[in-house]
């Protein structure tokens, strides 16, 4: 896959992610019931987990998805190594929040279930972008 | 060409550099957050003297005596409402804060729950209590009577919990959530108070015992 054609993914996986967890976020902000399949949602949208530090934890979420989004706009070093970075990051925080979940909450957000399914595809992507070198231009 | 066959080149050598600092970075980054919201999430109200019941980000403060029958009524009824519609969902979480100033039978009646919070097991035991209430410092809570109620609650050491009446630590929560009426100025029970997990409560004046005496503050501040 091209560098190109991988940035459009990343590109594309990051929006994705960014609509999840915004929607996430303004449902909790405005107090709008979760549209739920898995019924879990109400649960794990309105417990102590669902904010830091008076933060919703899904806006963390947008910001983390915005950084994907907009180190795939760029073929610098930095912007590979800070997209891999925020994808490592996700995971690893969104591992622990489905531990909450199965342990703690006993309930699934399927919202949740979703944005960590999209970074289990953005960290080798991003990964892939940080180990390979491009053959040149041209 | 890939930089994952045998490098050498400087670039490998960045290229792995780099990978290990972002490897690091992420797990710092994702450790402060972890460990940030673990804190965050762990601490309850502020104000409690026993194990909180529930997760929810709105915490339901209850002043309360065990010998007190409006509290005895309000858990046999009310209670069971408010845990299914508020903490079952994870909204609520409810907070005992003991209080003894009907006499006697209201230290020994409380000590025992504290004793029984060491087990966590605060909440069964403070309920076999409102079931088993007898007249107003009739002498009836007994250590036969603890001992029955112990022993009857799953995971709970009947023994340990009557020794552990005694122990500092009950002795400090009794204090301690003693003095925390006073200084919320709480002069009968049921008292309640609603807030933020973790900030200030407000007292609720309730006319009732029902559930809807508090579902408007509840529902207030789950919409704040």
């Amino acid at each position: 896959m091209s560098d190109r054609r991988l940035r459009a993914t990343i590109l594309v996986l990051s929006l994705l992610g960014a609509a999840v967890a915004g929607y996430l976020a303004v449902t909790h902000l405005v107090h709008v019931p979760v549209a739920c399949a898995t019924g879990g949602c109400e649960t794990v949208q309105t417990s102590r987990y669902s904010e830091l530090a008076g933060v919703p934890v899904a806006a963390l979420g947008v910001g983390a998805y915005v950084v994907l989004a907009a180190s795939a706009a760029s073929t610098s070093d930095p912007a590979r190594v800070l997209g891999f970075t925020a994808a490592l990051t996700g995971l690893s925080f969104a591992v622990y929040l489905l531990y909450v979940q199965a342990v703690v909450l006993d309930a699934y957000c399927q919202w949740c279930l979703a944005s960590d399914a999209l970074l289990i595809l953005l960290v080798p992507l991003t990964l892939l972008r940080v180990v390979r070198v491009d053959p040149p231009a041209g | 060409m890939s930089a994952g066959g045998a490098g050498g080149t400087l670039d490998d050598v960045n290229r792995r550099r780099l990978l290990l600092a972002s490897i690091g970075g992420a797990a710092i980054i994702a450790g402060a957050l972890i460990g940030a919201l673990a804190l965050s999430s762990g601490g309850s109200s502020k104000h409690t003297s026993t194990t909180p019941v529930g997760v929810g980000r709105v915490a339901l403060l209850e002043f309360a005596d065990p010998q007190c029958p409006y509290c005895a009524d309000w858990a046999k009824t009310s209670l069971p409402t408010i845990v299914r519609r508020y903490v079952r969902p994870g909204k609520v979480q409810i907070v005992f804060n003991g209080m003894a100033f009907v006499g006697p039978d209201s230290d020994a009646a409380l000590r025992a729950a504290l004793a029984a919070g060491r087990q966590n097991r605060f909440w069964n035991v403070i309920e076999l209590l409102y079931e088993n209430q007898g007249g107003e410092n009739s002498g009836w809570v007994t250590d036969s009577l603890l001992r029955s109620i112990g022993e009857s609650v799953p995971g709970l050491d009947p023994q340990r919990m009557l020794a552990d009446r005694t122990s500092k630590a009950v002795e400090e929560e009794l204090v301690s959530s003693q003095a925390f009426a006073q200084q919320s100025e709480v002069s009968s029970t049921p008292t309640f108070a609603v807030g933020r997990t973790g900030s200030q409560l407000q007292l609720v004046q309730i006319q009732s015992i029902e559930p809807s005496a508090l579902t408007p503050s509840l529902d207030a501040a789950l919409g704040q």
